[in-house]
């Protein structure tokens, strides 16, 4: 039997977390779910071309890769500014949309909103870059051995420690900051979050920025170690929801432990019953733990 | 019957109208005053709009008609989470603290608020003083918290930005006798500091017994104010707008 399937399950659980985290909080903070977080994921991946091929106009030379990986120094910066990028594009979204179905009170029409939304965002991304998937390099990465016959390329244990990395700081953020502090609190009662003190608004753009900027790692993730496709934030929506509420809505480390589950169950469905099974056996998962634990595994009401 | 006045009024609301849906006020022309260092007790029967008058004054319902005043400052169309830093402090009836947060956490989140970390920490650290039973249980998720203590954490929340008034809605609910007495002196002794209290309660003859004035509040409005002795010594006020019992009223005296 070969335990392939834990590094494959490893590195797609580190992009269905990272935009996992997005969904809970903006599930638990602003109380809809957002189906349009897919397409944060695209446009951040999207976006993050961009700003490489343009600081790569502006450099006017080729720059070499970094060390064994296929990635140079620019797709980093590049990454780092499209996240700032898409934090605003998800705060844009609000602004214009969600801001005024949440001033109506009602959360389903936001969530059908989002569903607009989210195919108008993606049609844009088609006029703009077409539906033809691109790269951010064609440079072929030989895996290496990791022991236990298991293999990984570089790129996949540079990018799965960079995941886990943003992910503890998010962790940290929400725990050891006033700011964080200010979103647990906002998640569990709106109202006696005001009545504290606390600015409801201000939490909620820090919700969007946040969400925004880890779809786009996840975006940056899955572009550098796949493909960049219009639809590859809208493939992952259906893990993303299921990580989330798997982790409990609210939980940051409930959605990380979540997106690993979904990730690893969907790996080792590949490798052992078949390829046409993965998004089911991820779903057999996700029913067999909310049968156990309603509230997800980290969830705080039962 | 008119109303004894403070002369000097740190929250004064005048005429307010209030409610979820602007045509159907649940509020309709209500008004209090409350001084430094007085317990004000707003009363009613069920429905009366006690509650959403309170949560008015707090930010939290919509104004439709009418001013609030907290010292010199008009903070009718205030957003709520500005007030508590401007002396007005609300502890609200049901789920009054963070029940996921820890104890410190909840307290912290009060002291966010102030602009100064060092006064938020010695804050946290003179109400830990101050309720040691919070002091114990500082790292539980107060949602563990029993009845009592959660309505503890409540007011040290909202005691942590020095208040000069403090609003509770129904701080006795769901409490035993012994905790209400508990809660009650605790009241007492914060009047004491000079604070002002505006205490909702459905508990007639306890807030009676605490207040300096009181306030019934029917359909919306005043319809008796009065010294919260001579309150409970009417026996009209006391069966028709409080539903306790002549005896009662006098077991008060």
């Amino acid at each position: 039997m070969s335990l392939q399937f834990l590094v494959d399950g490893t590195v797609a659980g580190a992009t269905i977390g990272l935009g996992a985290i997005g969904v809970t909080l903006t599930y638990s903070i602003l109380r809809f779910a957002n189906f349009a977080h897919g397409e944060f994921i695209a446009w951040g991946a999207y976006a993050t071309l961009a700003a490489s091929a343009a600081m790569g106009l502006l450099v006017g030379h080729a720059t070499p890769p970094l060390g064994p990986f296929s990635f140079t120094w620019l797709t980093l910066c590049a990454a780092v500014i499209a996240m700032g990028f898409t934090g605003g594009l998800a705060l844009g979204l609000d602004w214009l949309l969600f801001r005024r179905l949440r001033d109506k009170g009602e959360s389903i029409i936001a969530i059908m909103a989002s569903f607009g939304a989210s195919m108008a965002l993606r049609s844009l991304l088609e006029a703009l870059f077409t539906a033809q998937p691109t790269y951010f390099t064609r440079a072929l990465q030989i895996a290496r051995p990791l022991g236990f016959g298991l293999r990984a390329t570089p790129n996949q244990m540079v990018l799965v420690v960079l995941a886990g990395l943003l992910m503890i700081g998010v962790h940290l953020f929400m725990t050891r900051t006033a700011t964080g502090r200010g979103m647990r609190a906002v998640s569990e009662n709106p109202t006696l979050a005001r009545v504290a003190g606390i600015d409801v608004t201000r939490v909620i753009r820090i919700t969007w920025m946040i969400g925004g900027a880890l779809a786009c790692a996840s975006g940056v993730v899955v572009g550098l170690l796949v493909q960049v496709r219009p639809f590859m934030g809208f493939d992952l929506l259906l893990p993303l929801f299921a990580a989330a509420i798997l982790g409990g809505i609210g939980s940051v480390p409930g959605a990380v432990v979540g997106g690993f589950t979904v990730g690893l169950a969907e790996a080792a469905a590949v490798a052992f019953v078949g390829a046409q099974w993965r998004g089911a056996v991820a779903f057999a998962v996700l029913i067999a733990v909310l049968l156990v634990k309603p509230a997800g595994l980290f969830g705080r009401r039962a | 019957m008119s109303l004894p006045a403070p002369a000097t009024a740190l929250l004064v609301a005048e005429a307010v109208t209030a409610g979820y849906d602007p045509d159907l006020p649940i509020v309709r022309g209500a008004s209090l005053r409350v001084a430094p260092g007085e317990i004000l007790a707003v009363l009613g029967p069920n429905g009366a709009g006690k509650s959403t008058f309170i949560k008015a004054l707090a930010g939290i319902v919509p104004i439709g008609s009418g001013h609030v005043l907290l010292g010199d400052h008009d903070i009718t169309h205030v957003a709520p989470h500005l007030r508590p830093r401007m002396g007005l402090a609300f502890v609200p009836q049901t789920e009054n603290v963070f029940g996921t947060l820890s104890v410190t956490d909840n307290l912290k989140i009060a002291g966010d608020a102030l602009a100064d970390r060092t006064v938020a920490a010695s804050r946290m650290a003179e109400m830990f003083d101050a309720f040691p039973d919070l002091a114990h249980a500082r790292a539980l998720q107060a949602g563990r918290l029993s009845g009592g203590q959660r309505q503890m954490l409540a007011v040290a929340r909202a005691l942590i930005g020095r208040p000069r008034v403090l609003m509770l809605d129904e701080p006795s609910a769901g409490l035993s006798p012994k905790l209400v007495s508990e809660v009650f002196r605790r009241l007492d002794r914060i009047r004491e500091s000079g604070v002002a209290i505006v205490l909702v309660e459905q508990n007639v003859r306890a807030a009676l017994a605490l207040a300096d004035r009181a306030l019934v509040l029917v359909e919306g409005l005043n319809r008796h104010e009065g010294l919260a002795r001579s309150m409970a010594d009417d026996p009209v006020v006391a069966e028709l707008y409080l539903g306790i019992h002549r005896r009662a009223a006098e077991a008060l005296v």
